[in-house]
């Protein structure tokens, strides 16, 4: 594997700024729908949920030695396709935060360090089949699975306390929201903050700084938790927005049943062995919860334009992976990979620049729905 | 087909989410029916509804922690 200083500090630069894009871009998984409800106040929603993704981040301990296991050979991983891979789920994760749209963050990074491959190694280097059946196929399913079940909840919800006097309903199911949210959030913590953890240690292991049997270096834990709680904490309003309030218009008891569902259906494929995407489970549930309440209105154009984005996620990271793996080989060295960290830099900078002429904030972010976050034709968020 | 999907984990992460999702969400829903019913058999069934529910959360705790 190439290594040197340079590519080491770069890549683990890199991979905490991927880390806070995961945690901003994810607060919403978890807190969307009990901001939405008002179960909780917005910051308070943001700063229970970066507290879960932090202690969550210490709580699991089987680190992933490698991304991307499985879908592209080993030996063609270098610290600088992982820097590339990086860079394109990097790009996607703020692109689709712009616009509003949630989309999964371990997608995006398997389509960049897919990109940076096939330029790096050629075709042969990428297995096919696992992609599809690792990563295609759970992303059709994931949310498949969570609309059944979130729209039996949510059904069973409604029918079961028809009787209950409102002030009841409504603070229990708000009590129970504050639960299952905590849970996703906990959850978020053990599997995401892992991906960086995994990768820094890599590096590391490449560059000799450590063993390979060393383990992950405590502070490679704190800095991957930190990293991922900061970015939880700011919170992408823009995404919390298009899932809270975009698909659907959520009571109390919906938002309930939707993060029970995605607790569920997270846990439940975490056990069996069968990796689900937490974004697309718990848009999935939103669905869900909007259909299984009578008279319900589930908003389909912002549902297509979400799903259009999950099949556009793996060829765009790729695309960026694989430009920002051609960038760093044809200006060579240190220089290289240096340029392309620079013009990320810019770029992502520039993004948060155009965002602010339209900013989604704690302030805004249950005003009524005028349309997609980041389009024209939305004017109050 | 088995190489592109594992459909035994499928069906094992179908009907366990549906059991857990749905069924605890039903069960607290029932918690709070015996809690407004303003009777003691009311109260002592929520109170069991409860325990379901936290037994569910126990459990999704340890798998989550045990991986």
């Amino acid at each position: 594997m190439d290594a040197n200083a340079v590519l080491l500090v770069v890549v683990v630069i890199t991979a905490l700024s991927f880390d806070f894009t995961n945690g901003f871009h994810d607060t919403a998984n978890a807190m969307a729908t009990s901001i939405a409800t008002g179960a909780l106040r917005p910051k308070i929603a943001v700063g229970l949920s970066a507290a879960l993704n932090f202690v969550g981040a210490f709580l699991s301990l089987k680190v992933a030695a490698t991304i991307a296991t499985g879908i592209v050979e080993t030996k063609a991983i270098t610290l600088t396709v992982v820097f590339a891979g990086l860079i394109g789920g990097l790009a996607w994760n703020l692109l689709t935060w712009y616009f509003g749209i949630p989309s999964s963050s371990s997608h995006a990074l398997i389509g960049g360090v897919v990109g940076a491959t096939l330029i790096a190694a050629g075709t042969s280097a990428v297995k096919g089949q696992e992609l599809v059946s690792h990563v295609l196929i759970p992303a059709v399913l994931a949310p498949l699975a969570a609309i059944v079940v979130a729209t039996l909840g949510t059904y069973l919800v409604y029918v079961i306390t028809r009787k209950v006097p409102d002030d009841v309903r409504g603070r229990g199911f708000k009590l129970g929201q504050i639960g299952s949210a905590s849970l996703v959030s906990l959850a978020h913590g053990t599997n995401d903050a892992q991906k960086t953890m995994g990768i820094i240690t890599l590096a590391l292991i490449a560059s000799n700084v450590i063993t390979q049997d060393a383990g992950v270096p405590t502070w490679v834990i704190i800095a991957s938790a930190t990293s991922i709680s900061l970015g939880t904490y700011l919170g992408g309003w823009r995404v919390i927005r298009t899932l809270g309030k975009g698909l659907t218009e959520i009571e109390t008891p919906q938002g309930f049943a939707a993060e029970s569902s995605s607790a569920a259906v997270i846990f439940s494929s975490s056990h069996f062995g069968f990796p689900l995407s937490t974004t697309q489970v718990c848009a999935g549930s939103v669905i869900g919860a909007g259909l299984g309440k009578r008279l319900a209105e589930v908003r389909w154009s912002v549902a297509a334009r979400m799903g259009v984005a999950w099949l556009v996620t793996l060829p765009a990271a790729a695309f960026v992976g694989a430009l920002a793996w051609a960038g760093a080989d044809r200006i060579g060295g240190d220089l290289g990979v240096l340029t392309v960290f620079g013009v990320a830099a810019l770029l992502s900078g520039a993004l948060y620049l155009v965002s602010r002429r339209a900013p989604v904030n704690a302030g805004n972010v249950n005003d009524e729905w005028t349309g997609p976050v980041g389009m024209a034709r939305e004017r109050s968020a | 087909m088995s190489d592109w999907l594992d459909l035994a984990a499928l069906w094992r992460v179908l009907v366990a989410s549906l059991v857990a999702g749905a069924g605890l969400a039903a069960a607290f829903s029932l918690a709070l029916v015996g809690f407004s019913s303003g009777r003691v058999i009311g109260r002592v069934g929520a109170g069991l509804c409860l325990v379901v529910v936290a037994a569910g959360v126990v459990l999704g705790l340890y798998v989550m922690l045990r991986k």
